[in-house]
């Protein structure tokens, strides 16, 4: 079970790492938000999912009850972090904030006149 | 006019500043509340009040007027933004959305021509379509969020929490609720009036359970003169449970009503 724990907390470290690198190093705002949202919620879930079971070790009431709330922890995440970034990305798009592409002519982020919907 | 506010707020915190002199230092240990106050409360807390937090033995217990009036300033809150930006007066433009086809129409009258049914939608001016993913994990998560509110509310005497930080998370549930869809959703369902009675409720549940007190023969917010009613066992504990829950239904009822009249400008009808 100990390499269990281990495998899931280096898959959930080697996942936040992505995710902080991608933040840093990703071009524009919504390439950024990408592994903000979506590595974040698979971090956590590997890495809490890892503690929970770490706590199993004495097994009793209190501690099964413990790793079902660490759980649940992860099960908010996972249903709200990407709506979140979802929610995000909607707003930036109709803020007119354009995607970054290639070509240097369109790198220049522009706000395009915000009108009715 | 602006040199003569910068002068005050220059004078106001450089006395505030040479105040401080006067102070004793960070974490010094012959300050007056190391001496006596703190450790009173950490050797005598748990056998006088029963309360397993102390920081809620605190609050509700050794300095229950305190807590008391930082309720009624939290409604004195929620009183000002109804007084300040409520505003009564009948809309005069209006926007309906098609439903089938998505077209919004801008009517600009003081009489309503299209009622809003089946075909004709209701829609703000800024209106923004609502998108599914949102409103289907809003719908999910609201309610969690409210027991989670309820638990902390609960749990105030016996673990971190209380009627402050439960007021909060419900509260922020309802705003989720009228970010997600929109506030006419809302308002159908907590109503203006419950809000304000509501708020008002808090107060006098906590007002109520120290006065109730003093009909019993005690001292204002004497929990122990409840003895009689619930047993002498964590008595406390529940009294400060019951003035947690005015807490609560005070914060609840301010945090929906400050966001909704400062969203719509006081209009009740759209915004955000």
């Amino acid at each position: 079970m100990d390499i269990l724990v281990i495998i899931l907390l280096a898959f959930g470290f080697l996942f936040f790492l992505g995710g902080a690198v991608g933040i840093i190093r990703m071009p524009d705002f919504y390439s950024r938000l990408h592994p903000a949202g979506k590595l974040d919620t698979l971090g956590i879930m590997a890495m809490v999912g890892g503690l929970a079971l770490y706590n199993l070790h004495h097994f009793s009431l209190g501690t099964v009850l413990l790793s079902i709330k660490m759980m649940l922890i992860v099960f908010f995440v996972f249903m709200s972090s990407p709506t979140a970034t979802h929610s995000i990305v909607d707003a930036g798009m109709r803020a007119g904030l354009r995607p970054w592409t290639r070509k240097p002519k369109n790198n220049t982020i522009q706000p395009r006149e915000t009108g009715k919907e | 006019m602006k040199l003569f506010g910068f002068i005050i707020v220059c004078l106001t915190g450089g006395l505030l500043l040479y105040g401080t002199g006067e102070l004793p230092d960070w974490g010094d240990p012959h300050s007056p509340a190391s001496i006596h106050l703190s450790n009173d409360y950490i050797e005598h807390a748990m056998e006088q009040t029963e309360v397993p937090n102390l920081v809620t033995a605190v609050l509700a217990d050794y300095r229950g007027y305190d807590t008391m009036f930082e309720t009624a300033v939290v409604f004195c809150a929620g009183l000002a933004c109804f007084l300040l930006l409520r505003d009564f007066r009948p809309k005069k433009e209006y926007y309906y959305r098609h439903v089938p086809t998505g077209v919004v129409l801008h009517v600009k009258n003081n009489e309503r021509q299209i009622a809003p049914g089946k075909e004709f939608e209701d829609v703000d001016k800024d209106w923004v379509p609502s998108d599914t993913i949102i409103k289907t994990v809003c719908r999910i998560l609201i309610p969690f969020i409210q027991i989670y509110a309820l638990y902390v509310v609960a749990h105030g005497d016996f673990s971190p929490g209380g009627g402050f930080q439960g007021g909060v998370i419900f509260g922020s549930s309802f705003i989720l609720l009228a970010i997600s869809y929109n506030l006419k959703t809302l308002m159908k369902r907590v109503s203006e009036k419950f809000l304000g009675i509501f708020s008002a409720a808090g107060v006098l549940v906590y007002v109520g359970i120290g006065a109730f007190s003093m009909v019993l023969g005690g001292h204002f917010l004497d929990y122990s003169q409840y003895i009689p009613f619930f047993g002498e066992h964590h008595i406390r504990a529940l009294g400060m449970l019951g003035v947690e829950i005015g807490v609560g239904m005070a914060v609840t009822a301010v945090m929906a009503i400050i966001y909704i009249n400062i969203v719509s400008e006081g209009r009740h009808d759209e915004g955000l």
